[in-house]
C-alpha cells in the first residue's frame, strides 16, 4: 500500500512536472492562422479604442464584411482597457500573437523592426493617390483608417445655442479667438475644457496654437521637425506658441483639466461645466456628444491663425502617422494575409465606405468617393464639411522619418503639460525639449 | 553474534535511506513545475535585462547596439529619474511606516472588541480584497475635480475653498497617492497583526498587571516585544511593496501631471514600454533591483537585531 502510494505521488509529481515543461513549450508561440467550423480563416483586427462612435465603425464594418465573405472572417480585438498602445503592442510582439490587421501608430519603428507587411498594388489602387505614402523602400506599408484630412479631427467644439444666446461668432482669426473667450468668461462662464489625465491629449490645444510654426517651414521642405534635425530651426522658434499656451491655460481653461479625461470633456459640455471643449475625434466627439445629449447643439471650428489661415497638418508621414496595416506574421503565414487584404479591399469599396459613413466616421479616400453616400444626420457635421471646403485652409506636412522621434515625443507631451502646471518655465522647457531632441534625433 | 545483528540494522539503515532518497526524489519532482515556472518566467528575465541594460534596444527590434554604461550615465544624471527616487521614497518609506502605524493601531483595537468582532474584522480587511487597479479606478472618479463624489460633497457642504484638483495639483499629488496607497494596502499587515496579538501569552499580560502596570506599560513591557516578529515581516514587506508601486500611479495619475508623480517602477515601465526604450528601462529597473535589496536587508538587520533583544 505504502509502495502504491509512493509510486502514485512520484507518478503525479513527475506528470506535472512534464505538462509544464510540455505547457511552457506551448507558451513560447502561437499559431498566427485558424480556421472556424465553417473553413473561412479567421483573422483578427486589432484596434486602438477611443471614442465609442469608433469602436461601432469597427463593429459595423467587421459585420458587414463577415455577412458577405465566403472566406474569411474577421474579429475585431480592441486594446485591453487601461493599457497604453506601445504595451499592448509589445505584450503581442513578445507572444508572437501579432493580428493580421493592425490599427497602427510608431508605424515607423515596426516597419525598421520588419513587424509590417506591404500591402498589395490591389489594395492600394482602390485608394486615392494622395491617401497613401510609400516608405523610403518604396512599399506602402500603411493605408487609411477614416478620411485622410489630416489633421482635421483637431478642432474646438462649441455650444451653438450658447454662442446664438450671447451673440458670439465662431472666431476668424487667433486674436478674435482670444476676444470670444473674454466674452465667454465676462458672462461669468468658462470658456474652454481640455484634458491632460492621459499625455496625448494634450496636442489638442497645442497642436492647433503650434500650427502657424510648423507651417512656415512646411513651405519648402519637409517641416519643422526635420528643419530642427537639420540646424535650420529650434525648439526656441516654438517660444510664442508654447506662451499662448501658457496663456490659454492659465486664464481660459476650466480647472482640474490636469485629471480630467478626453472623453469626459463631453460630460464637462452637455452639463454646460465649459462652453468649448478641445477635441481630436473629428465627427466622433459629435455622435458621442449627440448620444449623451440628443438635445445639445454642438459646432466645431479649428483654432486660425493671426492671418485668419487655418493650418492643417495634411498626412502625418513618420512615426507618427496612423493608420491600418497588415503584420508580417499574417503574411507569413500566407492564408492570413489573403484575408486580410480581402478584408482592406472591402474596407476601401464603396460598400465599405458606405458602412463607414453610416457608422458616424467619415469614410477613406477612396477613388469612388464621390459616390459615397455621406452622413449628415450628425448635429454639426456640417461645420466638419465645411472646414474641408473652407478657403483660408492651409495644409501643411511636418514628416518625422525617425524611430526615436515617438520617444521625443512622448517626452515633450509630458514636458508641457509640466510647463502649463507651472512646473518649469517655458525657457526650461525649450531648453530640455531641444536638449532631448539632440539626444534622441540627432544623436 | 555479533555480525548476525549488525546485517539487519545495516540493512534497515539502507532501506531508511533509500526511502529518504526516494522522497526527496518525489518531494524535488512536486517542486519541479514551480521551479521551471520560476526560473522560466521570472529569473531568465531578470538576468537577461542585466544583459540588455547594456544595450540601445528598442523593445522590438530583432536587433540592438552595445552602448556599455550610457543608460547608468544618463539615468544617473536626469533630474526625472531623480525625481522618480525622491518620489520612490516618499511613497516606500512613508507608506510602510503609515501603514505600520495604523494596522498595528487597528489590530489593537480589534483585538479588544468583544462584540460583532467578525464584522469589524471583515471591514476592516475588505479594501485588501479589492485589486489596486480596481480601488484607484474608483479613487480617480471619486477625486475628479469636477464631478467627483469628494469635491461635489465639499461643495454641497459649504467648503468650496478645500476643493482641490486632487491628483493634478504637483504640489499634493504625491501625498493623496500616499493616502491611498496606505488606506488599500492596510487590510494584510493588520491581519498579521492582529494573529499575532491573539498568541501573546496572557499569563505575561496578567503578570505584569498583578505587578501593577498600567495599560501602555503593560503594551511597551509585554505586547510590544513580542510583536517584534510580525513588525520585522510587516515593514519588510510594506518597503518591498513601497518600492514597487506601480498601480496605483498608472491608473491614477500616469505619473503626472509632467513627471511628476513617477515613481521608479512607472519610470521602468514608462521608457522600457511606452518610450520604446527597452535597454534604458532594463538599467532602471537594475538600479531599482538594487534599492530594493540593499534596503530591504538593512532594514532586516536592523529589524532581526531588535528580535534578538526581544
Amino acid at each position: 500500500m505504502s509502495h502504491f502510494t509512493n509510486d502514485l505521488k512520484k507518478g503525479i509529481a513527475a506528470a506535472a512536472a512534464v505538462a509544464t515543461l510540455f505547457g511552457m513549450a506551448a507558451c513560447g508561440s502561437s499559431s498566427g492562422g485558424s480556421s472556424d467550423a465553417g473553413g473561412k480563416t479567421v483573422i483578427k483586427f486589432l484596434y486602438a479604442t477611443g471614442d465609442d462612435t469608433w469602436n461601432g465603425t469597427v463593429k459595423a464594418l467587421a459585420d458587414a464584411y463577415n455577412a458577405q465573405s465566403d472566406t474569411a472572417k474577421v474579429v475585431p480585438e480592441p486594446l485591453p482597457a487601461g493599457s497604453d498602445y506601445a504595451t499592448a503592442m509589445k505584450t503581442m510582439d513578445a507572444t508572437g500573437n501579432w493580428p493580421a490587421v493592425v490599427d497602427m501608430r510608431d508605424t515607423v519603428t515596426y516597419i525598421e523592426a520588419g513587424k509590417l507587411a506591404p500591402i498589395p498594388e490591389e489594395v492600394i489602387s482602390l485608394l486615392s493617390d494622395d491617401a497613401y505614402a510609400a516608405y523610403k523602400d518604396g512599399n506602402v506599408y500603411l493605408v487609411p483608417a477614416g478620411a485622410n484630412n489630416g489633421e482635421l479631427g483637431i478642432n474646438i467644439i462649441y455650444d451653438k445655442d450658447y454662442f446664438k444666446k450671447h451673440n458670439l461668432e465662431v472666431p476668424t482669426t487667433y486674436d478674435e479667438f482670444i476676444q470670444l473667450m473674454k466674452d465667454i468668461k465676462k458672462n461669468g462662464d468658462v470658456p474652454l475644457a481640455t484634458a491632460g489625465g492621459e499625455v496625448w491629449p494634450s496636442d489638442q490645444l497645442w497642436k492647433p496654437l503650434a500650427s502657424a510654426v510648423f507651417a512656415e517651414h512646411s513651405a519648402d521642405g519637409a517641416g519643422f521637425w526635420s528643419d530642427v534635425k537639420d540646424g535650420k530651426a529650434s525648439i526656441e522658434d516654438l517660444k510664442e506658441p508654447l506662451t499662448e499656451l501658457k496663456d490659454i491655460t492659465d486664464k481660459y481653461v476650466l480647472q482640474g483639466w490636469q485629471s480630467t479625461q478626453d472623453a469626459q470633456t463631453t460630460t464637462l459640455l452637455v452639463n454646460h461645466q465649459a462652453i468649448m471643449a478641445t477635441s481630436s475625434a473629428g465627427l466622433g466627439r459629435l455622435k458621442d456628444i449627440n448620444k449623451v445629449d440628443p438635445n445639445y447643439n454642438a459646432g466645431m471650428f479649428i483654432i486660425p491663425d493671426e492671418n485668419g489661415r487655418i493650418n492643417v497638418l495634411k498626412n502625418a508621414v513618420g512615426d507618427s502617422s496612423q493608420g491600418l496595416a497588415i503584420s508580417a506574421q499574417a503574411k507569413k503565414d500566407g492564408k492570413q494575409y489573403d484575408a486580410a487584404v480581402d478584408f482592406l479591399k472591402f474596407y476601401y469599396s464603396l460598400d465599405g465606405a458606405n458602412e463607414i459613413e453610416k457608422s458616424g466616421t467619415i469614410a477613406p479616400n477612396i477613388k469612388d468617393a464621390d459616390q459615397i453616400t455621406r452622413n449628415e444626420s450628425i448635429p454639426g457635421s456640417s461645420d466638419y464639411y465645411d472646414l474641408m471646403k473652407n478657403p483660408n485652409l492651409n495644409w501643411y506636412v511636418n514628416e518625422t522619418p525617425w524611430t526615436e522621434f515617438s520617444t521625443f515625443n512622448s517626452f515633450f507631451r509630458q514636458a508641457r503639460i509640466e510647463m502649463q502646471t507651472g512646473q518649469t518655465s517655458i525657457d526650461d522647457l525649450i531648453a530640455k525639449t531641444q536638449a532631448e531632441f539632440d539626444k534622441d534625433i540627432k544623436g | 553474534m555479533a555480525s548476525t545483528t549488525a546485517t539487519p540494522k545495516s540493512a534497515a539503515q539502507r532501506s531508511r535511506k533509500y526511502m529518504a532518497r526516494r522522497n526527496k526524489i518525489t518531494m524535488f519532482l512536486f517542486v519541479v513545475p514551480m521551479l521551471v515556472v520560476f526560473l522560466c518566467m521570472v529569473i531568465l528575465p531578470s538576468l537577461q535585462s542585466l544583459q540588455l541594460s547594456f544595450t540601445d534596444w528598442d523593445g522590438i527590434s530583432d536587433t540592438y547596439d552595445w552602448v556599455g554604461f550610457d543608460n547608468y550615465v544618463d539615468m544617473l544624471t536626469s533630474g526625472r529619474f531623480w525625481n522618480a527616487v525622491r518620489n520612490t521614497l516618499i511613497l516606500g518609506i512613508g507608506s510602510a511606516f503609515v501603514i505600520n502605524l495604523i494596522s498595528l493601531g487597528m489590530a489593537l483595537l480589534l483585538d479588544h472588541i468583544h462584540h460583532f468582532s467578525g464584522f469589524f474584522r471583515t471591514i476592516v480587511y475588505l479594501p485588501a480584497l479589492v485589486s489596486a487597479f480596481i480601488a484607484s479606478t474608483i479613487w480617480k472618479y471619486m477625486l475628479n475635480y469636477n464631478f467627483g463624489a469628494v469635491n461635489s460633497m465639499l461643495r454641497k457642504a459649504g467648503l468650496a475653498g478645500l476643493t482641490r484638483d486632487w491628483l493634478g495639483d504637483q504640489h499634493i499629488v504625491i501625498w493623496v497617492l500616499l493616502f491611498l496607497i496606505c488606506f488599500t494596502l492596510g487590510g494584510n499587515t493588520t491581519l498579521i497583526y492582529l494573529s499575532n496579538l491573539q498568541s501573546v501569552p496572557q499569563e505575561l499580560v496578567e503578570a505584569a498587571k498583578v505587578d501593577g502596570a498600567n495599560a501602555w506599560q503593560v503594551f511597551r513591557n509585554v505586547t510590544w516585544p513580542m510583536l517584534a516578529g510580525s513588525v520585522t515581516v510587516n515593514f519588510t514587506l510594506s518597503l518591498i511593496a513601497g518600492w514597487a508601486i506601480f498601480d496605483q500611479v498608472q491608473v491614477l495619475t500616469s505619473g503626472g501631471p509632467g513627471f511628476v508623480s513617477e515613481t521608479m517602477a512607472f519610470f521602468v515601465y514608462r521608457v522600457g514600454f511606452g518610450e520604446y526604450r527597452a535597454g534604458f528601462g532594463s538599467a532602471a529597473a537594475v538600479i531599482l533591483f538594487v534599492v530594493v535589496m540593499i534596503s530591504t536587508v538593512i532594514s532586516n538587520k536592523f529589524l532581526r537585531d531588535r528580535e534578538i533583544q526581544a
